[in-house]
């Protein structure tokens, strides 16, 4: 198998969840694993690449993929597919990713399985999993034919630095970009300020429920999350009510986050809120009513007042950090 | 005790009546635009379909799109849930020799039926009454239905446009010449997002309105025609629950009574339903007229609680509930009909026109026949190449020659009578029909829901709390309709936002959404109302009880397969 990662980087640093997939994809051990990274300060990325399994990165600086448009990109993967015979592309979501991968699909013919959450090999073949039936259960899925493309829920997998990691190769290229690729202009791009960690990349997420009882409440989230180096969520009832932004939403609405740590404050646990974080490694709440739903699903529960003891956890952890 | 008419909800119905607006060439001409791919419409786009192939050169004189169906849900049948126990007379004569009925998806025929009065902890089985009787009927998904008779009219031609809302009736000179489609991609306030996407103008020569229970444009269309009957409508609301049994159930059961009290002073008239479907499955659902009293009704309480008696518990012991779903059904039969089913360039059809059999249980099969003659009346006007005002008016005649017509004129007193208490009225309700509806009790006028002044009882204290096996809260059962609306879109529910303490309450109990919640409260004793309008499945109850449901954008609102 000839494995092709797409991956994207923002500000000068590669995204975590397609880092997660290219470390994924390494850990078949089937084997060598190449990245593609086009865009500004791809060259200077491409050795960090390395360090998460790619033995060869192939790097586009032109201009025509300075802005992050889909278009160019599916030009510049097409002409990597044809020049290092890869059989199997995969993408992490994002907005970028989901345009490229469904423009390449369309260019090469070729079958692209999406909304995937993990991947494997089974006797030789690439087998990758979907949930369906509102996550309740993941079906096997396949390709008839390659290339083989295939989109991963953001966040899927941990980017683990690979063992084997080390210094890869690394190619430049520039393909002949076909008319249509570059006819769309990016005419403004807003990037939403935010102080912490976005909330699909934290380590660490702080979630706000109605049980924090006002918008005011939420302080008590923010300095909780300051003092872990995680972000702040909030539950589709809150964002609802106004109190906290909707780029904050976790749940089946919202945001589907899986942080290493998810503490839960005042939130009762719809199954709507669940579907979002289920997938967390440890999560932690706090809520007031001991038959709140999101106590059969925490790994540490605390029935009592999140008022009183959100501020305490708060200083404990300040303590222990300094 | 204040009644929720007093405190009616900021809508105009004119505000949804509107002149083409978009530029000539901009506009979508089609030949018929049906809204709602329900059983009446998409019976009447097949029956178009049918009429088109004999006569191609009407369809010719149509343009590139001679039949357009708008759906507001995901696809066909999203939106759809009932029973269902359909009598297949209305398939039989949609496709004649075109298609068998084993053909059509189905649950089989109804293989045997039981009805039951319930108290507490004991069931009483007695003789289904005449109406109930359901000898040579078939179970269906309705949703299932959908989706394939949604396949039959695309084969015969109709272009179908899933989540599209019918949101604004167009009206030039006095006739109903198509319907403007809600805007997509706006933000809570309005704003336009980056996904923007203004609705259109769609033009055609005859609009069928076959949007259901509830519809926003047939609502829309009375007020501005004038065609309300001599009674108001009134609603039923069922809800309903697809389980995967253990064991199979062997007959169609229907139960009376508890949960749902006797005194005539709550005016709790219902029931509850539980239907095979297969071996693997059944459908279980409660139905409770909207004329009830009790600011703590639920109807997925009910529900809920009815789950728990011994008779049903075992029904479902070892299975898994895959669905739930809730929606309205006019119960208000003959005398609350339309006074004409027909506007210049305007046809209405099936649950939207009130054309149930509430006694029976039935409409799937009113709804198909209304949609089929619908069709042959539009076709009709088509073929002569010109559309005048009174074009139409062979639909109204049709439907009054029709088994439809004679079906309700029988049963037309039955449901009013059960105003007087379940005991006093189920006698009426036996001797009305045991006469064949020859039997004059006078005539018993109804009310609007929303003019009962409201009870409290403390009922909602006896509601089983959710168990997560067999009982189960609204927002899991929300969950359980396949619903993801968009949160961030305009609120789509109008009600006024400050009303006495009971009549929030009656609309948090009532909603088995929980779109509805208490906010904070002020000192004249009114409570501001709360809205989670995502969690809305659009099933109209709040139309009837004191609000208005309006259409959400395109997409939104359950994504019901098994209901």
């Amino acid at each position: 198998m000839r494995v092709l990662v797409f991956l994207e980087h923002r500000g000068g640093e590669l995204q975590k969840s397609s880092l997660g997939v290219l470390a994924k994809a390494a850990s078949l051990g089937d084997g060598d694993v190449a990245a593609v990274l086009a865009g500004e300060g791809a060259k200077a990325l491409a050795a960090e690449a390395g360090g998460f399994g790619a033995a060869k990165v192939w790097v586009c600086e032109d201009e025509s993929v300075a802005q992050p448009l889909p278009q160019p990109r599916v030009d510049v993967l097409a002409h990597v597919i044809e020049e290092g015979g890869y059989d199997t592309v995969l993408f992490a979501n994002s907005v970028l990713a989901a345009d490229v991968a469904a423009g390449l699909a369309a260019r090469l013919d070729a079958g692209l399985n999406w909304d995937l959450v993990d991947v494997e090999l089974r006797d030789g073949e690439l087998v990758g999993k979907r949930p369906a039936l509102q996550d309740s259960v993941q079906v096997d899925v396949g390709w008839k034919e390659t290339p083989r493309l295939a989109l991963f829920r953001a966040g899927s997998f941990d980017a683990t630095p690979a063992a084997a990691g080390g210094e890869p190769e690394v190619a430049e290229v520039s393909p002949a970009y076909a008319e249509h690729s570059t006819l769309a202009r990016l005419v403004a791009q807003d990037v939403e300020e935010s102080t912490g960690p976005s909330i699909e990349d934290a380590d660490v997420i702080v979630a706000g429920g109605r049980g924090l009882g006002a918008p005011e409440g939420f302080g008590l989230a923010e300095e909780l999350a300051q003092a872990l180096g995680g972000a702040v969520g909030a539950t589709r009832a809150v964002v609802d009510a106004g109190w906290y932004p909707y780029s904050a939403q976790i749940g089946q609405t919202g945001k589907m986050v899986s942080p290493k740590l998810y503490v839960a404050l005042g939130i009762s646990g719809a199954i709507q809120h669940k579907v979002g974080m289920q997938g967390s490694g440890t999560i932690v709440s706090i809520n007031k009513d001991p038959n709140a739903p999101i106590f059969e699903f925490s790994d540490l529960g605390v029935v009592g007042d999140v008022h009183e003891i959100a501020p305490k956890l708060t200083e404990l952890i300040r303590q222990r950090k300094s | 005790m204040s009644r929720p008419s007093n405190f009616p909800p900021p809508f105009d119905a004119n505000d949804f009546v509107a002149e083409p607006s978009d530029p000539a060439e901009e506009r979508i001409e089609v030949g018929v635009l049906i809204v709602g791919a329900g059983p009446a419409g998409l019976a009447c786009a097949i029956r178009l379909g049918q009429l088109l192939e004999e006569s191609p050169e009407v369809a010719e004189a149509l343009g590139d799109v001679p039949v357009a169906l708008l759906e507001k849900g995901k696809q066909p049948g999203s939106h759809l849930l009932s029973g269902a126990v359909v009598n297949p007379r209305g398939l039989q004569r949609l496709f004649g020799e075109r298609l068998r009925l084993d053909d059509i998806p189905s649950y089989g025929a109804v293989p045997g039926e039981a009805v039951y009065l319930l108290t507490r902890r004991a069931a009483l089985r007695i003789p289904p009454p005449p109406p109930m009787r359901n000898h040579g009927n078939r179970i269906f998904s309705l949703s299932q239905l959908g989706r394939f008779l949604a396949e039959r009219a695309e084969e015969g031609g109709t272009m179908i446009l899933p989540e599209t809302s019918a949101e604004k009736l167009l009206v030039s000179h006095g006739r109903v010449v198509g319907v403007r489609t809600g805007d997509k991609g706006r933000g809570r306030e309005g704003q336009e997002l980056g996904n923007f996407e203004p609705g259109s103008d769609l033009v055609a020569k005859v609009t069928v309105l076959a949007e259901g229970t509830q519809g926003h444009l047939t609502g829309v269309a009375m007020s501005r025609f004038g065609l309300r009957g001599e009674e108001p409508q009134v609603w039923e609301l069922g809800v309903k629950e697809v389980w995967k049994v253990a064991r199979p159930l062997d007959r169609v059961v229907h139960t009376m009574g508890w949960p749902l009290r006797a005194g005539a002073r709550y005016r709790e008239f219902g029931g509850s339903f539980v239907y095979p479907m297969g071996e693997e499955m059944l459908t279980i659902g409660m139905v409770v007229g909207l004329d009830y009293r009790d600011a703590e009704l639920s109807a997925h309480d009910l529900l809920q609680e009815l789950k728990t008696h011994p008779k049903i518990r075992r029904m479902l012991e070892g299975g898994e509930r895959v669905q739930w779903g809730a929606k309205t059904i006019p119960g208000g039969g003959f005398h609350a009909l339309p006074r004409r089913l027909h506007a210049p360039g305007l046809l209405l059809c099936g649950d939207g026109a009130g054309l149930v059999n509430i006694p029976r249980l039935k409409g799937v099969h009113y709804a198909i026949e209304s949609g089929r003659l619908a069709a042959e009346a539009a076709f009709r006007a088509l073929q002569r190449g010109q559309t005048p005002a009174t074009a139409l008016s062979s639909y109204d005649e049709a439907l009054r020659e029709s088994f439809i017509w004679r079906d309700l004129y029988e049963v037309r007193n039955l449901r009013q009578v059960f105003g007087r208490g379940f005991v006093v009225g189920g006698a009426l309700a036996g001797a009305m029909t045991l006469s064949k509806g020859r039997v004059e009790l006078g005539r018993m006028r109804a009310e609007p829901d929303a003019d009962q002044p409201l009870l409290e009882t403390g009922r909602a204290a006896a509601y089983p709390a959710a168990d997560g096996t067999l009982t189960f809260d609204k927002l899991s059962s929300v969950f359980a309709s396949g619903n993801k609306t968009r949160d961030d879109q305009p609120d789509h529910i109008r009600i006024e936002r400050r009303v006495p303490r009971e009549v929030a309450e009656l609309w948090a109990h009532m909603c088995p959404a929980q779109v509805y919640e208490l906010g904070a409260e002020h000192p004249d004793g009114t409570v501001t109302v709360e809205l989670a309008p995502s969690n809305c499945v659009q099933c109209g109850a709040i139309t009837a009880k004191g609000g208005r449901l309006t259409p959400p954008e395109g997409g939104s609102g359950p994504e019901y397969t098994l209901t």
